[in-house]
């Protein structure tokens, strides 16, 4: 294998045959360029995806209501659900075991003054939970804890965007703003990493709102995670047993769509894994054919090889060369061809994608690249490629009878 | 040296078979130098191939320095060539991108020996040509008889038993012809055993002994007074 003579005869006759070297090259350069290349763009689509729910739990479930479609149980069709704080009561206690965090959701919008400073942001009033299920990181001060909610407090933690707003320099932190002409006391700044709309929020505990609105005990909507050990399947299951748990709850036909969503992120997860699997899939299925013609191109080029050195491989097994040692003159040749000029290409990916690369960043794609798995696997595929490209040569080279090269006259 | 005994082989041409050889039997003894003579067709080309285990007999025995040749792999065939003989071919057959000295090496390299030991003896036989000066030149840049002596030391490098000169001089001019069989018969009178085929009646009257083939059959067999080809020269 590192056999000085073997090497020095490879180049050799490359050497001699430089453009036919480098067009059989190209075409397996250029397979493995455009599998890396579909390879990181279906990354690049995968990220963005990803990148756009990161900053929710991936374990959570959302219960909305609806109006109803159906008739059902004696009530008519197009009646109003309304969940209530004891709805919330009531999934924590039917399913100790599933549900991790639970919360409440209030939507309102207030106009917020701070000294001469206005601006209208939406709030949503909730339970102390709501931190870990939306994954909300605060820069200063505290969340909403379960004090708050009791003591009906009027507290509130603002988005990053909101305390620039209002606050200007000021350190917005036990200050007091006013909301609709109500003064509540700034107790946390939060941030969010994704998305500079979310820091345009503001959160406060769900009964101080629900009081100021009227003593009401209605909430818009119920976020919670579940047990994050369950994988997929029973993530569904147990968001299909809830469904039907909070539609029997409210009289809602089981087969109503429009009445009450149970929102799984689970299934989008699904889905989106699925849709970028089948994408890989392509992207290597498409490079592979590509792939495919390269190494078609190369065995073809190596059969013209083997055919033009007829002669000299007679010679050769005369002066007793081993069949097996002209098949590893050709394999090796075949190999070092494919594996010189797949490098080529894959570095000539990777060159671009390392350039272009992070300027990508787009909901939908972002930061398109390669990790060392796809190299290693390209490099065993190129590796493999060059073996069977040469292996129909090298058996014909080494099938070369030696009389060939003495029937000469 | 060499033993054959009622030696058979015939070819498939389509439905009909050609009987090349029909009964070949014939001793050579260590140190001869033995022509074979015959026009086209008569067979020679055949029994130097089956001398030179590139091809098979049907039938027969063909013992070879008391080993005898017999249902030989692919390998066991190149093992037993690289050990044993050492071909000289019309159009030399030199490998044209290798040096002379390169050249020489190849059969030291199919017998592993190290590239330094290879390097040193494919000079040395290279020496005794008379080429050693162009040790570094490729094919291309030498004469006809040049290299026709390049391709002697590569057959002699591996020190085989038996040399197997197929029309040596067949591409050659007569005097460059005359060279090159002083050199075999140099080579000769150091002991080592040269089958030459040819169909020159003077090239063959340069060896000892001339074996006359026709239509498959040894029709002559006379040992005869070696011409020395150094007068010519």
């Amino acid at each position: 294998m590192f056999d000085r003579d073997v090497w020095q005869e490879i180049f050799n006759t490359l050497k001699t045959n430089k453009l036919r070297t480098f067009l059989t090259g190209f075409s397996v350069g250029w397979a493995i360029f455009i599998l890396v290349m579909l390879l990181a763009s279906v990354n690049g689509m995968q990220n963005g995806f990803v990148g756009q729910f990161n900053d929710d739990a991936t374990n959570s479930v959302f219960v909305r209501p609806g109006t109803t479609s159906e008739a059902y149980a004696g009530f008519e069709a197009g009646r109003r659900i309304q969940l209530k704080n004891d709805d919330v009561e009531y999934i924590k206690k039917s399913f100790p075991e599933d549900v991790e965090y639970i919360s409440a959701r209030y939507y309102a919008n207030a106009t917020a003054r701070y000294k001469s400073e206005t601006g209208s942001y939406s709030v949503q009033a909730v339970n102390p939970d709501h931190q870990a299920i939306e994954k909300t990181l605060l820069s200063a001060g505290r969340y909403i804890n379960e004090a708050d909610v009791v003591n009906k407090a009027k507290v509130a933690v603002i988005g990053r965007k909101v305390a620039e707003d209002l606050f200007k320099e000021e350190d917005p932190l036990g200050k007091f703003v006013e909301f609709n002409g109500l003064p509540f006391r700034v107790i946390g700044i939060f941030t969010d990493d994704g998305d500079d709309n979310a820091e345009r929020g503001i959160y406060a505990p769900i009964s101080t709102y629900q009081r100021i609105y009227g003593n009401t005990n209605d909430i818009n909507m119920i976020a919670l995670t579940y047990n994050p050990t369950y994988d997929l399947t029973k993530a569904l299951e147990f968001s299909r047993r809830l469904e039907d748990l909070m539609k029997r709850r409210h009289k809602v036909d089981p087969e109503d769509q429009a009445g009450l969503y149970v929102f799984n992120y689970a299934e989008a997860f699904e889905n989106i894994s699925s849709f970028t699997a089948v994408l890989k899939g392509i992207g290597v299925g498409v490079g592979f054919l590509i792939l495919i013609a390269g190494i078609v191109g190369i065995g073809n080029i190596m059969v013209f090889t083997i055919k033009e050195r007829t002669k000299e491989i007679g010679v050769r097994k005369a002066l007793g060369a081993r069949p097996r040692q002209i098949v590893n003159l050709v394999l090796l040749e075949s190999v070092f061809i494919t594996s010189l000029s797949g490098f080529v290409g894959l570095l000539f990916a990777w060159i671009i994608l390392a350039a272009l690369g992070p300027m990508f960043q787009t909901p939908a794609f972002s930061n398109p690249s390669v990790n060392a798995s796809t190299v290693i696997t390209a490099t065993i595929i190129l590796i493999i490629a060059g073996v069977l490209a040469g292996l129909i040569p090298a058996m014909k080279a080494a099938n070369v009878k030696p009389i060939v090269a003495l029937s000469d006259k | 040296m060499i033993e054959i005994k009622d030696l058979h082989k015939s070819y498939k041409m389509g439905s009909n078979s050609l009987h090349v050889l029909k009964g070949i039997n014939f001793k050579v003894e260590e140190g001869e130098l033995v022509a074979i003579m015959g026009s086209s067709g008569s067979g020679k080309s055949t029994l130097l191939n089956i001398l030179g285990m590139l091809d098979g007999a049907d039938s027969g025995e063909y013992t070879l320095d008391n080993v005898p040749i017999k249902n030989l792999s692919e390998t066991k065939a190149a093992q037993y060539r690289n050990k044993f003989l050492g071909f000289i071919f019309q159009s030399f057959n030199l490998i044209n991108y290798k040096s002379a000295l390169e050249n020489v090496a190849l059969p030291l390299y199919y017998q592993k020996v190290p590239r330094k030991e290879r390097q040193e003896k494919a000079m040395k036989y290279l020496d005794r040509v008379g080429l050693k000066p162009w040790a570094a030149h490729l094919p291309s840049e030498l004469s006809g008889g040049q290299k026709q002596r390049v391709a002697i030391a590569r057959a002699m490098a591996a020190e085989p038993k038996v040399l197997l000169a197929d029309e040596p001089t067949g591409a050659l001019d007569s005097k460059t012809s005359y060279e090159v069989m002083d050199l075999i018969q140099k080579i000769n009178d150091d002991g080592n055993t040269i089958l030459v085929v040819t169909h020159e009646e003077d090239i063959a009257h340069m060896c000892k002994r001339i074996v006359h083939l026709k239509d498959g059959v040894i029709v002559e067999d006379k040992k005869i007074e070696q011409v020395r080809a150094e007068q010519y020269v």
